[in-house]
């Protein structure tokens, strides 16, 4: 029983990562219609982004995590220019190829600035633990959880409660009547790609200490948000979540209790089984094909 | 068969025969994996560049073919000659198997459904040790040999790879002209007005996909008896991409684009290593720039040009595809 | 003799009536012209005989075989033909492969016997010229000729057209009229005409089939349609405006 608690919360806690990878990728698939695929290589620049200020920069925890998520910020701004604007009205294959392409160069370029070499991002609850019915449990999974429960708590209220948020839903559902009402369509559709990049950054800072940071983390974690994508609803944001968090508790449990060798097989198996027989997933609205 | 396809077909023979002659080793190995990834790409034009049809598993069905020679021929010890054709037919039918509720989905669907189904096959390879050998691959395929002549230099398997390179064009051209590759466009141009001029329109994506894995299984066999090893990484996702790139920067509906695309795609990373460490970035961002000023790829661009020059209206077929025909 | 079929036909979208209980009859070589208001049913009722929507209830028949749940080239294969309102034509494909991708519906056609089947046909519609050219360099006209020669490919027993006269000059009217008179009287062709165009449905129809609110009010020929008080108030007169409502 212990056991299970334990892997149970740290399953909700890769969960949430995939999960907050998801909302980043729907969230720019909703406004815009692209597939990102470089999508897995924001959350490895995430972080880096971390290991820059934190590592390498030496700055307390509070001032290096709002250092890289300026930087994230900036990154998405970037992305939008460079990649998202030159590519906009392309079929959806040359977008995918597109973004592999910017995810091959952002990998490399990772790679030659910070090495091959794994980092060890510190949490700043290192070493903390709590016990709960006898399950030890580190103190960074509970916030993993508990801070992306309050960041998809604040995203809810952006969307629903201001006026950027109102106006990214119009330009999701319809950006000709979202021009035609005088909306800046434009500034929304980098604001979305600014909005996925910081969560995209989130998700790479609670990640690092779970994991190694290393320059190759992008591909599995752009599959496990594809897969969480899928099984929750494609351009849904409880999709993301409840898709992201299936992912990762499955992860966690079946490598324990199945088999730690086909662990992914789950994830990938029930996203195969969902697009065939509900292919508009768990929260997803009925398909309309917009390729 | 039209002069063009004759032209083109005796084109890789000659200049591929004549390169043979020329190129160093490493070179002529890297013109194997060219010939090897063009039938592979020529069978993705038949799913994407005519049908329409996202594929990102096309390695996966490399994969398949070229493990079954690998375990045909190391652990039952068949002669490659005779494994070859049991994988080609074996992956055909999964193909069509697999095809058959896949492509019920369409654009990014169908794409992430046959990324999901490269994704496992590789988990598949890396896992199932007694069959596959996991990470460590298969190792001892037998050289193939041609009239008791071995082919087991780089230059007399680029001979055989051209060959068969060209049979598997003409076969396309063949197709492409025929009413099967006019019903494959017709799906990809007008679903509902392909079916209102009789074409059952699920056969025909299933038929092309089918057939797009016939080639990927040409190709697996081709790399199997080529490179002589089989490991999971030669068959994942990152290669099925790769496949498609090549068929959207050679001109996507073209078999010369296909195979121009593989050429390309396969020398610029090599042409890119003066650069160092830093030449997969560069590779990342000239994509990016290719895509962006050759939307329609190389062969969409002469086109271009060539159509500039003649009167409109004195071709028949292979007219460029529109940027964008399916969106 | 009854070539196409339907029996109480109906089809809901939601809350939205589009079908209901349609009972309709098309003989073989007549010439029936359906006609209503806009968003009377009428093209739901093309797209549920070819099988683009599946009926809420209802059955239909097609050459004595009940084709109601068969899938739309099955239906194409035995008899039925339909152009639509806007034309839709493979734009990647040029005059001639267009016509014979409707020309391969009968097996066993070589590819030469497929070229000569096409080209016939557009010699016949006087396209033989631009045969060769690509789809998009074809005037709106043109495009929706190609279409009709592409549906005549297919040999069908019934023709259903979908507004053929809109978008189209008056020239271009007459002679799409002349030829498919010509057309009918070849080939023993059962047509099935949705047209706004009235003056071309009363010169053309024997029958008529009204339309509104998805159920069939008035049926008869054009004389009788024209004095059916309740066409009146539907569609012809002061009704029009009543029925938008």
């Amino acid at each position: 029983m212990a056991d299970f608690i334990q892997l149970s919360i740290n399953g909700l806690a890769l969960g949430s990562v995939y999960a907050l990878a998801a909302i980043g990728f729907v969230i720019v698939y909703s406004a815009t219609g692209v597939v990102n695929f470089a999508s897995g290589q924001f959350v490895m620049l995430g972080t880096f982004a971390g290991v820059a200020m934190l590592i390498n920069g030496g700055l307390p925890w509070p001032v290096g995590y709002v250092g890289a998520l300026a930087a994230m910020a900036l990154f998405g701004a970037l992305f939008f220019l460079v990649v998202y604007l030159p590519l906009r009205s392309s079929p959806v294959v040359t977008i995918i190829i597109g973004t592999v392409a910017v995810g091959i160069a952002l990998q490399n370029a990772a790679q030659l600035t910070f090495g091959s070499w794994p980092f060890r991002l510190q949490s700043p609850f290192e070493g903390m633990t709590i016990e709960i019915a006898g399950a030890v449990i580190t103190v960074h999974a509970v916030a993993v959880v508990v801070g992306t429960g309050i960041l998809i708590g604040l995203l809810w209220l952006l969307l629903h409660r201001t006026t950027i948020g109102i106006g990214m839903r119009a330009v999701a559902q319809d950006v000709k009547a979202a021009r035609l009402m005088g909306l800046r369509v434009n500034g929304l559709l980098a604001f979305s790609w600014v909005l996925a990049a910081l969560l995209a950054g989130i998700a790479g800072l609670m990640l690092g200490p779970m994991w190694f940071a290393d320059v190759n983390m992008g591909d599995p974690i752009a599959l496990k948000a594809f897969a969480a994508t899928i099984i929750g609803g494609f351009g849904s944001l409880p999709g993301a979540i409840a898709g992201g968090l299936f992912v990762g508790l499955t992860e966690v449990l079946g490598a324990s209790y199945l088999s730690s060798a086909y662990k992914d097989l789950i994830a990938f198996g029930a996203m195969i089984a969902f697009l065939l027989v509900r292919p508009q997933g768990i929260f997803g609205e009925r398909i309309q094909d917009r390729g | 068969m039209s002069i063009r396809t004759l032209l083109g077909l005796v084109a890789i023979l000659v200049i591929g025969g004549a390169l043979s002659l020329v190129l160093s080793d490493y070179s002529l190995r890297l013109m194997n994996l060219a010939v090897v990834s063009a039938v592979a790409v020529i069978g993705l034009n038949f799913a994407f560049g005519y049908s329409g049809l996202i594929s990102l598993g096309h390695s996966a069905f490399a994969g398949l073919s070229a493990y079954c020679v690998a375990i045909l021929t190391t652990k039952l010890g068949l002669s490659p000659w005779v494994a070859m054709p049991v994988a080609i037919i074996a992956t055909a039918l999964s193909a069509a198997l697999i095809g058959y509720p896949l492509l019920r989905l369409k654009g990014h669907y169908l794409a992430l459904a046959t990324l999901g189904f490269n994704v496992s096959f590789t988990i598949v390879a890396i896992n199932w040790l007694d069959l596959t050998g996991g990470t460590n691959g298969i190792a001892g395929i037998p050289h193939l040999s041609v009239a008791g002549y071995e082919l087991s230099d780089e230059r007399s398997f680029l001979w055989f790879a051209l060959i068969s390179l060209t049979l598997v064009a003409a076969a396309a051209a063949a197709i492409h002209r025929s009413r099967h590759g006019r019903a494959m466009i017709a799906v990809r141009d007008d679903e509902i007005a392909a079916a209102m001029a009789g074409i059952d329109v699920t056969g025909v994506k299933v038929a092309a996909f089918t057939l797009a894995g016939t080639c990927a299984a040409i190709a697996g066999c081709l790399f199997a008896t080529h490179i002589r090893f089989v490991a999971p990484e030669d068959f994942n996702y990152a290669h099925s991409i790769t496949y498609l790139a090549m068929l959207i920067v050679g001109g996507e509906g073209s078999i010369a684009g296909a195979i121009i695309g593989a050429v390309v795609l396969t020398f610029l990373p090599e042409w890119l290593r003066v650069l160092g460490d830093a030449y997969l970035l560069f590779f990342g961002l000239m994509m990016l720039v290719i895509l962006v000023i050759l939307p329609t790829g190389i062969v969409g661009l002469v086109r271009r040009i060539s159509l500039k020059r003649r009167s409109p209206g004195d071709e028949t077929t292979n007219v460029p595809a529109r940027a964008g025909a399916h969106s | 003799m009854t070539i196409l079929h339907t029996k109480a036909i109906s089809k809901r979208y939601g809350g939205l009536q589009a079908l209901s209980e349609v009972n309709m009859t098309v003989n073989a070589g007549e010439f029936l012209a359906v006609i209503g208001p806009n968003g009377a049913g009428k093209s739901t009722l093309l797209n549920v005989l070819t099988g683009l929507t599946m009926p809420t209830e209802g059955k239909i028949w097609l050459d004595g075989k009940d084709v109601t749940r068969w899938a739309t080239h099955a239906r194409i294969r035995s008899g039925l033909g339909r152009t639509f309102q806007h034309g839709r034509l493979f734009e990647r494909l040029s005059a001639v492969e267009n016509v014979m991708t409707g020309a391969a519906v009968r097996k066993g056609r070589s590819e030469k016997e497929l070229q000569e089947f096409a080209m016939s046909i557009l010699h016949r519609m006087g396209l033989s010229g631009v045969a060769r050219h690509q789809i998009s360099s074809m005037s709106y006209g043109q495009r929706r000729m190609v279409e009709l020669c592409r549906t005549l490919a297919c040999e069908p027993r019934v023709l259903l057209l979908d507004e053929p006269a809109a978008g189209l000059n008056s020239g271009e009217v007459e002679l799409l009229m002349e030829r498919l008179t010509a057309l009918r009287a070849e080939h023993q062709l059962a047509v099935v005409l949705i047209e706004h165009n009235m003056g071309m449905v009363m010169r053309l129809a024997e029958r008529i089939v009204v339309l509104n609110f998805g159920c069939m009010i008035a049926e008869g020929t054009p004389a009788e349609v024209q004095t059916n008080p309740a066409v009146l108030a539907a569609y012809l007169g002061e009704g029009y405006s009543h029925a938008d409502v």
